[in-house]
């Protein structure tokens, strides 16, 4: 696919970054606002959805490389996993890392509060893993579309988008 | 003729069947509390130690449908890699 | 005043929905589902659900329209045409 005009890529190369930190914010807050893995990890892919429409397929093959997204899918739901796993002796998901332990082991008031980061037990973990899965997956669905779609318009013009 | 008769038929009784459940709606923005929205909502923190009820819901309560999730994305990026791979070199 | 913003946002649903069957233009008939998606997250907002807000947001109005691009600019067809014309 050929690039969109300069304008459009100007926008796009502003705004892209401006998503891809609103969607590491919603997956690293999932347990504290609304929103957790699934949604920041579509809000990330957004921001190479915005960069591949931009830039066409081409060029994004050559920034990025396919497999690390593999890897990123498979290490996510791996995580995920293995977490719940752990404690496979009582049930999914209650082993020692529930409520209090490991990183996100800090104490939560009950009743109306801020809250804080290192909350939570496994959900913190959770919204990660899931996070790092959503992106790599729709990452990868969007990188494979635009690399297997040959265009039909008439090649050898350097832009198009204003072509009407 | 006879698709457009069975076509008629079927848009009445659906649009009926439409009509009488909507009758037994509750009004609008005054959801009716059940039991267990009523259980989550007071023992969630507690339990969970988060503050997003949604998400101790997803994420913990119901942590083995969110694995499921995930499975029916990863089978869904598989599907078109399988799709979209190039032929041939490579 | 917060019920003619609701009665807003579903007729702008409607009205963005009925666009999208009635451009020729497939486009713009993609930009309009895109319009129809983020209304939807809107009124998600206004339910308070805020979770499917923002899966809808991202979703609705940013991948499928990506996708839906993609597809467009691969078959290479700008009009809708019907059968028997040329």
């Amino acid at each position: 696919m050929n690039p969109l005009s300069v304008v459009a890529r100007t926008v796009c190369n502003l705004f892209a970054w401006f998503l891809a930190i609103f969607g590491i914010y919603v997956i690293v807050h999932g347990h504290l606002t609304p929103g957790g893995g699934f949604q920041g990890g579509a809000v990330v892919a957004t921001f190479m959805a915005f960069l591949l429409v931009a830039h066409g397929g081409e060029k994004m093959q050559s920034w990025v490389r396919k497999d690390r997204f593999t890897l990123m899918e498979c290490f996510g739901l791996t995580l995920f996993i293995s977490a719940g796993l752990l404690g496979m002796s009582k049930t999914f998901f209650f082993n020692f890392l529930a409520k209090a332990g490991g990183v996100f082991g800090g104490v939560l008031p009950i009743g109306p509060n801020a809250g804080a980061l290192n909350t939570s037990g496994t959900i913190a973990l959770m919204n990660l893993s899931v996070g790092i899965e959503v992106v790599g997956g729709l990452s990868m669905i969007l990188l494979y579309m635009f690399s297997a779609a040959h265009p039909q318009e008439p090649m050898g013009r350097e832009e198009s988008g204003h072509d009407r | 003729m006879k698709a457009r008769i069975f076509f008629l038929i079927s848009i009445l009784v659906v649009g009926g069947l439409l009509w009488s459940g909507l009758q037994a709606v509750h009004p609008f923005g005054l959801p009716n509390g059940t039991p267990m929205d009523d259980y989550f909502i007071a023992n969630a923190q507690g339990e969970a130690a988060a503050n997003n009820v949604v998400t101790s819901i997803v994420f913990d309560y119901r942590g083995f449908d969110t694995l499921g999730e995930g499975a029916v994305l990863f089978t869904a990026v598989i599907s078109v890699a399988a799709l979209f791979r190039k032929r041939g070199h490579n | 005043m917060i019920e003619i913003l609701h009665l807003s946002i579903l007729a702008t649903i409607l009205i963005s929905g009925f666009l999208a069957l009635w451009f020729r233009n497939l486009l713009s008939s993609v930009i309009s589902l895109s319009v129809l998606s983020l209304f939807v997250s809107l009124e998600f907002f206004y339910m308070q659900a805020p979770d499917v807000a923002i899966a809808e947001a991202g979703i609705g109005a940013g991948l499928s329209t990506a996708i839906y691009i993609v597809a467009l600019r691969a078959v290479g067809k700008k009009q809708f045409r019907k059968e028997g014309e040329h």
